[in-house]
């Protein structure tokens, strides 16, 4: 059982900082931090949780993928992965030692809209944490032969993912179908053959353009001096200068009018993988807890609807479930679920029926409440630690929230009515029929099955691209 | 898959080089009058609670016919008793603002509830009536066999690393049922009868067999008084039979061969290592750390970065109630050569048993046990995975408080000499996954 009422919990955790109705009192208030604004637009935000001798950090680079050149998708991605290979005046090998002498992590990585780098040590090497993301970020070496190594490991961890759980490939194919050639359809790590076509060059220039003071937000919590730990930091990037480029606007995403199918044969396949979405809110939508609540009941925890159909009732998957995906312009919501390859159809059609069940106003009350209660009782789980508040402290900033974004939310999840949560139904969940269909399986078995669903486009597992030009 | 999350756990609980955990001396622990054990770590950070119940009870207690028994019950322990119906348990969790899971492993299945305090009753009573009272509906156990059935498809028949895993774990393993998958085999999933449910559960799902973690916002008396009041009027069992097979020496190297359209070749090499109590755990630990734990190891460096005949090199150990498996795994690149890739990796472990490890290589992997230790004592879930893992695999709870000192006295002779005595050719197992010859011809345009 474990991975699946793994993934619901994670779903729901991610979309749902919570605290409902009359027990606001058990709810997380965001302990005191101190928020500075370097004078070249560097953002700290520091933390002190003194329970482990730990410090976490968390440093977002606004841009991303959404940065990325269009013809060269995961450049972001590959440019995050230089960052630790060789960095200041310590070259790679130097480098990993250093951080693995003290114990210390440094993980970066890339998302559709931003760069991070995170990490932890121990509070006894704080001086040496702060040289060493300020070199990351500031002065990392890009050199040619860890770039060429790293691209090319790069494509193989693709087609490595190919021969994995394909389950993790649903939403990246999903994103690609469903944005088309808007930026928050692309593949983040890009695809085997966009990976290709990245020269060195690209990856100086991406850093060149899109990295610098005015875009970087740095988070650090744990066991250390306020007043230390910020001359240390506001000391080690004063001098960073601006990125060379502006950010870029995100245009307006297209909705979904008429269903389509997208098949990705994997003959090899004795299951099919398959996921449906619709473009959906920003993370700003005022009606968070609704939509919280209205997911985690739809398919965001183990009893959810989806879940309850697909496996518990009729044991046709080890799991389903459902989540948003919420950006700062806009996002996506998606369920996703898998079955063996004779019961394809059956299940979809389960799912979908699902959905047109939420829509025809199958919701009651004792449920709202027991899904207040739920997103309020796993709360504070994900405010327990150093490294969750460093992560909670960059993201807010992120999106220009502040810190009632998790104060308030247990009064607004509270406030949430049976007419709320129907009007985000209405109004956010998609149809049945607005949806993008992407389905990995046995193509010669599933594909006359598909069509039924809307006009079909097929493409292979071991195609080197996750666009499909739909 | 589900094992692997639980050796993670154990990683986790690496050593400590701080003299003193906080909180440490606030452990109660007390075992009740029907043989159940109760350890309680009192941790006010946030209102919530982690409770893990510990059943002694994993694939290692299977046979033929059964395997997979110990995890199809991971599944019905959630599907109703003769006092509430299918779902009951998860509505009313979840209502009361719970969350729970579960995890198998080789010695145990471990039932997880992460809740807000207000629910600690609730948990109990739960906790206590599917100990005592659980159903076997036969439509319930029909359906549940199909779930379990496609969590092995997603698993193992649909991922390559899980495929090899399973050949090379079963080939490790000649006598000792540590050779079953905890999955189960096709056919044994297939064909359980209630019968089988039913022994198996009277068995083993005993208040005696069983050790209950709860860390969190929690009294500790109030935490007991709870458990004699749902716990204890649970009749102690007859001790389960215990497994008495010990696997004979290996006499040479096995090997086994996957056949898959695979895009990347893989490798994997397990070697017959320690059990769970074993004092020379922490410097097994230390010896894989310097061999594959970040870009600063011996593996990735020279496999993956200097020679780029693998595009990861990763490894753990299983160390339960008997001695498990020291694993390690490579993933090749698409035109891997399997052969070049097995030959380094023997090389780099004929050298460490030649050589030994640096003094730097030690320090450096001592330190990044410690931070792991503290990165896992975070939380009250990585606390209660810990007390949990020490109390029933590695000789006592305390033991957790001990594994500082445990790790700080390990010499570079003692990660020598245990290199030597297990990492030896003949103690092990190769698996290798990869096209066969006449598939690759046509993808790779005969590049074997």
């Amino acid at each position: 059982m474990s991975l699946l009422r793994r993934i619901v919990i994670v779903v729901a955790t991610a979309c749902s900082l919570t605290a409902p109705a009359g027990f606001a009192a058990s709810a997380v208030k965001t302990p005191n931090f101190e928020k500075v604004k370097l004078a070249n637009g560097a953002t700290l935000l520091l933390m002190e949780r003194h329970d482990v001798p730990l410090i976490s950090f968390t440093a977002v680079i606004r841009g991303g993928a959404l940065t990325d050149p269009e013809d060269r998708l995961g450049t972001a991605s590959l440019t995050a992965s230089l960052l630790e290979k060789g960095a200041g005046n310590r070259d790679a090998n130097t480098f990993a030692e250093t951080v693995a002498s003290v114990g210390g992590s440094i993980t970066t990585g890339a998302s559709t809209e931003s760069i991070s780098v995170g990490g932890s040590f121990l509070a006894r090497d704080q001086k040496l944490m702060v040289e060493l993301l300020a070199d990351v970020l500031q002065r990392p070496r890009l050199e040619q032969a860890q770039f060429e190594t790293l691209r090319d490991r790069s494509i193989e961890f693709i087609r490595a993912a190919k021969d994995s759980d394909r389950s993790e490939l649903t939403p990246i194919y999903g994103a690609a179908s469903l944005f088309g050639a808007h930026p928050y359809g692309r593949s983040v790590g890009g695809s085997e053959a966009s990976l290709a076509a990245i020269k060195h060059a690209d990856v100086r220039q991406y850093y060149t353009d899109n990295f610098g003071a005015d875009r970087v937000i740095i988070a650090v919590a744990g066991d250390f001096k306020t007043a230390q730990l910020k001359s240390l930091l506001s000391r080690a990037f004063a001098n960073w200068g601006k990125a060379g480029k502006p950010l870029p606007t995100v245009p307006k995403q297209t909705e979904i009018t008429a269903r389509r199918v997208l098949l990705i044969d994997a003959p090899d396949a004795v299951q099919s993988y398959f996921w449906a979405g619709d473009v959906n809110v920003a993370k700003s939508d005022p009606r968070r807890a609704s939509l919280d609540i209205v997911n985690t009941l739809f398919g965001g925890r183990f009893t959810s609807m989806l879940n309850t159909e697909l496996r518990i009732r009729s044991g046709l998957s080890y799991g389903a479930n459902s989540r948003f995906d919420r950006m700062a312009e806009g996002g996506s919501w998606e369920l996703g679920s898998f079955t063996r390859t004779e019961k394809t159809i059956e299940a979809i059609d389960l799912a979908l029926a699902t959905l047109d069940q939420l829509h025809a106003g199958a919701l009651e009350k004792a449920q709202l409440e027991s899904a207040k209660s739920y997103v309020l009782g796993q709360y504070p789980l994900g405010l327990e630690t150093a490294s969750q508040w460093a992560y909670q402290l960059a993201t807010l900033e992120f999106y220009g929230l502040d810190r009632s974004y998790i104060d308030d939310y247990g009064n607004q999840l509270a406030a949430v009515t049976l007419d709320d949560a129907k009007r985000v139904i209405d109004e956010v969940i998609p149809t049945s029929r607005q949806l993008v269909l992407v389905v990995i399986g046995k193509a010669e078995v599933i594909r006359d099955g598909l069509r039924k669903y809307g006009p079909l486009t097929e493409v292979k597992l071991s195609d080197p691209e996750f666009q499909t030009g739909q | 898959m589900i094992r692997r999350m639980l050796l993670l756990g154990l990683a986790l609980v690496a050593p400590v080089g701080f003299a003193q955990v906080p909180g440490a001396n606030e452990v109660r622990a007390t075992t009740l009058a029907n043989g159940m054990q109760i350890i309680v770590w009192p941790d006010h950070d946030i209102p919530n609670v982690a409770l893990y119940n510990w059943v002694h009870a994993g694939s290692r207690n299977e046979a033929p016919g059964i395997t997979g028994l110990a995890h199809f019950f991971e599944h019905m322990m959630f599907n109703g008793t003769s006092k509430r119906a299918p779902g009951e348990f998860d509505q009313v969790l979840e209502a009361n603002g719970a969350r729970n899971n579960a995890f198998t492993s080789d010695d145990v299945t471990v039932y997880q509830d992460w809740f807000p305090r207000s629910a600690l009753e609730t948990v109990f009573e739960l906790e206590a009536d599917r100990l005592q009272n659980l159903a076997f509906d036969p439509k319930i156990v029909e359906s549940e066999r199909d779930v379990v059935y496609s969590e092995r498809r997603l698993r193992v028949d649909d991922s390559h690393q899980g495929r090899l895993q399973e050949q090379v774990q079963a080939t490790a393993f000649l006598a000792h049922p540590y050779g079953i998958p905890t999955i189960g085999w096709p056919s044994d999933i297939q064909s359980w009868t209630i019968d089988d449910l039913k022994r198996f559960f009277s068995t083993y799902y005993a208040p005696n067999n069983c050790t209950l973690v709860l860390v969190g916002d929690v009294d500790p008396d109030n935490v007991i008084a709870l458990a004699r009041k749902h716990f204890e009027p649970i009749p102690k069992q007859e001790p389960p039979r215990p497994v008495k097979t010990v696997e004979p020496e290996q006499q040479g190297e096995r090997r086994v061969a996957v056949n898959a359209d695979a895009q990347t070749p893989l490798i994997q090499f397990a070697y017959h290592g320690l059990a769970g109590s074993d004092p020379r755990r922490p410097a097994l630990d230390l010896l894989t750390r310097v061999l594959t734990d970040g870009d600063a190891s011996r593996l990735h460096r020279s496999l993956v970065e200097e020679q780029k005949l693998a595009i990861s090199a990763d490894s753990y150990f299983t160390a339960g109630f008997d001695p498990g498996l020291v694993w390690f795994f490579l993933s090749l690149p698409a035109e891997g050569d399997a052969k070049q890739a097995e030959a380094e990796f023997t090389r780099q472990i004929e050298r460490i048993i030649k050589e030994g490890v640096t003094k730097d290589e030690l320090a450096r992997a001592r330190s990044q046990a410690l931070a792991d230790f503290w990165r896992g004592l975070a939380t009250i879930d990585g606390k209660a995975q810990a007390l949990g893992s020490f109390a029933v695999l590695q000789g006592g709870y305390q033991k957790l408080f001990d594994e500082p000192r445990a790790y700080d006295s390990v010499t570079q002779q003692d990660v020598q000499k245990l290199a030597a005595e297990l990492l030896r050719s003949t103690n092990r197992t190769v698996g290798v996954l990869k096209s066969p010859p006449d598939a690759s011809q046509t993808k790779t345009g005969g590049a074997q």
